[in-house]
């Protein structure tokens, strides 16, 4: 959906020293047959995802929910298939969620990076409840020069995005969304910054189709200095 | 029929192929509470200080006031009354104690009407951790008047004032005491959060709770 | 489930476009999410208490069979009569039987949410029983006819307002009713003389302590003491899973239970009751019932469930979930509304029926984050929607969606191509970068606006430079 997000990843962990590969037999992390209930199908894609990355030191996603799925899920799903959950454990040993991974195993920080502007942060539920990340976007974000972090009211609480659910029950998401586009708009930011495309992609649409001026980036593509050009639904 | 309906789906569900060990269970029940104040909220000040500040705390709505003997609760009654303009008829709990106080200038009665103004108890301990009152029912000590006045006065003697809610637990209800019918442990006036979720006294118990401390 | 009621779906619409609904949920909810907020932020041990409190629930699921019989042996003791009932219709029968072999023409209930669960307020009513409900909630939502919405505050989806209109409709004497503290007043007055006329007092329980066989109430209001001591029976209805070893295992939960429920640090009223009156009392009922239901609790105990037994009723979980704090209590349908709800209801009233409330959370992990007992609330939702699909009770829409999905997903140069393809055809249904309308898309655009995506994907362009810098 957005590539940049991808590329300001591989920029990102090519700064913190690590050479990057990007498998081209990947697809996705199986998430929505997971979350649907689907336990064979997910299986399956989780088998193949355990393959691909088999060779590699860390697996890293710019994404909390799909770093989540691996970490914390594969193991669940194989939890009867003893040869696979051991497979499953160490993959999840060693794949990270993009921010996390970047302070807390890397010890990376930006040098030089600035951006004139004033941000809210979302913590996305996956990231923050699963993988602990809270404090690490937000040191990282404080070393961009000229970046402004203010308080958003309810950071940690959902945004109604859920995967599947904000399809399957857009009313009830839609109810959420608005709270949080509200409260995103209460602070006067001009960027929205979070680490989850889902949900980044669910509160950018909410705010512009309630003509809200705020633009929304990943936090990854302020990181690598490429907040430049247009946001989430801008064109160029 | 339901008895052994209900035991014998709890032990298949539970996979159990002979009876529990009653043993090997209370000694893990024992084990879960044997760490050294496992998870209870912190303190400050003496046992007095920190029950007077739980109770006095405005979750809890609690009046404080203290005496040197329970011969001066009449007189912190009086003034009690005095204060709030209230008439000098009250319930005095069936309790000897208190019965032999001196209260001249009151009419008592020792049974609480359903529309008591004004009741005066003596608690049969107090627990510092929440500022809770304690009571156990007895011949002496009817439970209603814990309930139906408007005004609950209560006597506390400071030497019955127990730290942790697990104190009272190891105190009173050791294996072998017997147990009260009815133990209150009171913590505040009566209040209701059914409204909006906002805090409001006198519910159907009492509005007003007013202890006098003695001793200590 | 309630019966005749219209699908999920229309339920929870209803409830988001009642837009009084909405300000009452968060005048309660917002209270109360803020109290316990300050009440853990005082309790630097909060963590371990939770450790605590999961493990006793634990162990006494673990040994439920050796509780009950413990209880029941300390009971009897304690002069109680101890009935069992294996289904919610018995335990209805039970409590009716007892009321009319008592001769009772008015019974007085202090809130149960397993009364609720078995339908005892019905059966009541069917044997013609006066139901006078004492708790406030309780009482408001008898005079408006309407179920709880919340296991803690049943009258949640009322605002003062609402509840000002239904005093002054009812009330012999409600008074000008001016604010908040006068309906509280009003109330105490209808109710008083309620309290001393009545043949039977009902209670659910807290606890049920198996070393002294004692039943744990707590209350802020005094209601449950005004119910269980002046009439001559007190009938106790408690679910099987409200064992705790030892009054002491009971405090250390109670600390747990209050904070998180309302942020107090203790209800202000905590009652042990053990037995019937005794020789000399004054006061106290003459006969003194407990009802030990299942209702399905042993069922859940040997279905994977057995984490859910450990609930200890606090509501935080209600209070913090973005969902229900939309839709309110009643759009679930069950007895027991929200996250534990969700997982409750399937078990209760069975999965083709709710099948949606397991599906209609966001999976956000707030619910587990709270609950004092450590439920893996996410987790055991999970469970269900697993179970939904493995029973094929998932619409056919969704399973057709997922396949082709999944027949993509398991092919990766598929994918690539699907995905390819996917974004040049957004880019048909684009106007300056967003998608307001898109067929199969309509769940997401009828709200928000869709951003469109780039015109190739991140695979054509890493390996389009990677080519390059060849």
């Amino acid at each position: 959906m957005r590539p940049q997000i991808g590329f300001a990843a591989l920029a990102l962990l090519e700064q913190a020293g690590c050479t990057v590969e990007v498998p081209a037999v990947q697809t996705c992390c199986g998430q929505p047959a997971a979350n649907a209930g689907d336990a064979g199908g997910a299986r399956r894609i989780a088998r193949q995802v355990i393959t691909a990355f088999e060779g590699f030191d860390y697996v890293v996603a710019p994404s909390g929910s799909c770093a989540a799925t691996i970490k914390v899920q594969y193991p669940e799903l194989f939890a009867r298939e003893p040869a696979m959950h051991a497979s499953a454990m160490a993959l999840a040993g060693k794949t990270h969620e993009l921010l996390s991974f970047l302070w807390d195993i890397r010890h990376w920080q930006p040098q030089g990076v600035a951006l004139a502007a004033s941000a809210a942060y979302h913590d996305s539920c996956s990231g923050l409840r699963e993988l602990g990340i809270q404090a690490q976007p937000r040191r990282m974000l404080g070393k961009v020069d000229g970046l402004e972090l203010r308080p958003l009211e309810g950071s940690t609480v959902c945004c109604g995005f859920g995967g599947t659910f904000c399809v399957k029950y857009p009313a009830i998401s839609n109810a959420i969304a608005d709270d949080k586009a509200r409260a995103i708009e209460a602070t006067g930011a001009e960027i929205l910054l979070g680490g989850d495309l889902g949900c980044l992609m669910n509160m950018a649409g909410k705010l512009h189709r309630r003509g809200a001026a705020t633009r929304s980036f990943h936090a990854a593509e302020v990181l690598a200095g490429m907040a430049d050009g247009p946001a989430i639904g801008e064109t160029a | 029929m339901s008895r052994e309906r209900i035991l014998a789906a709890a032990r298949a569900a539970l996979g159990r192929t002979a009876p529990p060990d009653a043993a090997a269970i209370r000694a893990e029940a024992a084990t879960l509470l044997a760490g050294p104040d496992r998870g209870r909220p912190p303190r400050t000040g003496t046992l007095t200080e920190r029950f007077i500040e739980r109770l006095t705390h405005p979750k809890v709505g609690g009046t404080v006031e203290q005496v040197a003997m329970l011969t001066d609760l009449p007189r912190a009654v009086r003034a009690y009354l005095s204060t709030n303009a209230l008439p000098a008829r009250i319930a005095v709990q069936p309790e000897p104690r208190l019965q032999a106080l001196d209260w001249s200038g009151i009419a008592t009665h020792d049974g609480v009407a359903t529309d008591e103004i004004l009741a005066v108890a003596l608690a049969d301990c107090g627990i510092a951790e929440s500022g809770s009152l304690v009571f156990h029912s007895a011949p002496t000590s009817p439970t209603l008047f814990s309930f139906l006045p408007l005004h609950h006065i209560v006597a506390l003697d400071t030497s019955k004032l127990l730290e942790w809610l697990e104190d009272y637990a190891t105190a009173y209800t050791a294996a072998g005491q017997a147990q009260p019918r009815n133990v209150n442990i009171i913590t505040g006036a009566s209040g209701t959060t059914d409204i909006e979720g906002r805090l409001v006294r006198g519910a159907h118990g009492p509005g007003f709770l007013h202890v006098v401390l003695f001793g200590g | 489930m309630r019966p005749n009621l219209p699908p999920f779906q229309e339920r929870a619409g209803a409830a988001l476009r009642d837009k009084t609904l909405k300000l009452a949920i968060d005048r309660t909810t917002g209270t109360a999410e803020r109290n316990r907020a300050v009440a853990v932020a005082a309790w630097p041990e909060f963590q371990s208490a939770r450790d605590l409190g999961r493990d006793i629930r634990a162990h006494v699921v673990n040994n439920i069979d050796h509780y009950l019989v413990e209880f029941e042996r300390n009971a009897v003791a304690s002069g109680a009569a101890v009935h069992w009932a294996a289904t919610a219709d018995e335990a209805c029968q039970i409590v009716v039987e007892i009321c009319r072999k008592a001769g009772a023409k008015s019974v007085t209930r202090s809130k149960s949410m397993l009364g609720e669960e078995i339908g005892l307020p019905h059966a009541l009513e069917a044997a013609k029983i006066e139901r006078v409900e004492t708790d406030l909630a309780e009482h408001i939502i008898q005079l408006a006819g309407d179920p709880p919405s919340h296991i803690v505050w049943p009258a949640l989806h009322k605002t003062r307002e609402q509840v000002k209109e239904l005093f002054a409709a009812s009330h012999r004497d409600p008074g000008a009713m001016e604010d908040v503290e006068a309906m509280v007043q009003a109330a105490r007055r209808e109710l008083r003389a309620k309290f001393m006329a009545a043949d039977v007092g009902i209670s659910g329980a807290n606890f049920l302590v198996a070393d002294t066989g004692s039943v744990c109430t707590v209350t802020n209001e005094g209601n449950a003491e005004l119910t269980t001591t002046p009439p001559r029976v007190h009938i106790v209805t408690a679910g099987i899973e409200k064992l705790v070893p030892s009054t002491a295992h009971a405090m250390a939960l109670l600390r747990l239970l209050v904070r998180s429920a309302t942020g107090a640090e203790l209800t202000q009223y905590t009652t042990f009751h053990t037995g019937p009156k005794r020789p000399g009392d004054r006061d106290g009922p003459d006969e003194f019932h407990i009802v030990l239901v299942d209702n399905g609790r042993t069922k859940m105990l040997g279905d994977g469930l057995a984490e859910m037994l450990r609930c200890i009723r606090c509501g935080a979980c209600l209070n913090h979930c973005v969902v229900y704090r939309h839709i309110g209590g009643h759009a679930y349908g069950g007895t027991y509304p929200g996250p534990m709800g969700s997982v409750l209801t399937p078990s209760l009233d069975g999965l083709p029926a709710s099948r949606d409330l397991a599906h209609a959370c966001t999976l956000n992990g707030s619910c587990q984050e709270v609950c004092p007992v450590k439920i893996p609330l996410p987790t055991l939702l999970r469970g269900w929607r697993d179970r939904s699909w493995r029973e094929g009770l998932e619409p056919r829409s969704v399973r057709r969606a997922l396949w082709a999905w999944k027949f993509v997903a398991t092919r990766p140069a598929l994918y690539r191509a699907v995905s390819a393809f996917a974004v040049l055809g957004m880019q048909l249904f684009a106007k300056r970068g967003w998608i307001e309308s898109m067929p199969l898309a309509g769940g997401w655009t009828a709200h928000r606006g869709l951003p469109a995506p780039a015109s190739s994907t991140f695979m054509q362009q890493y390996q389009a430079r990677k080519r390059a810098a060849k």
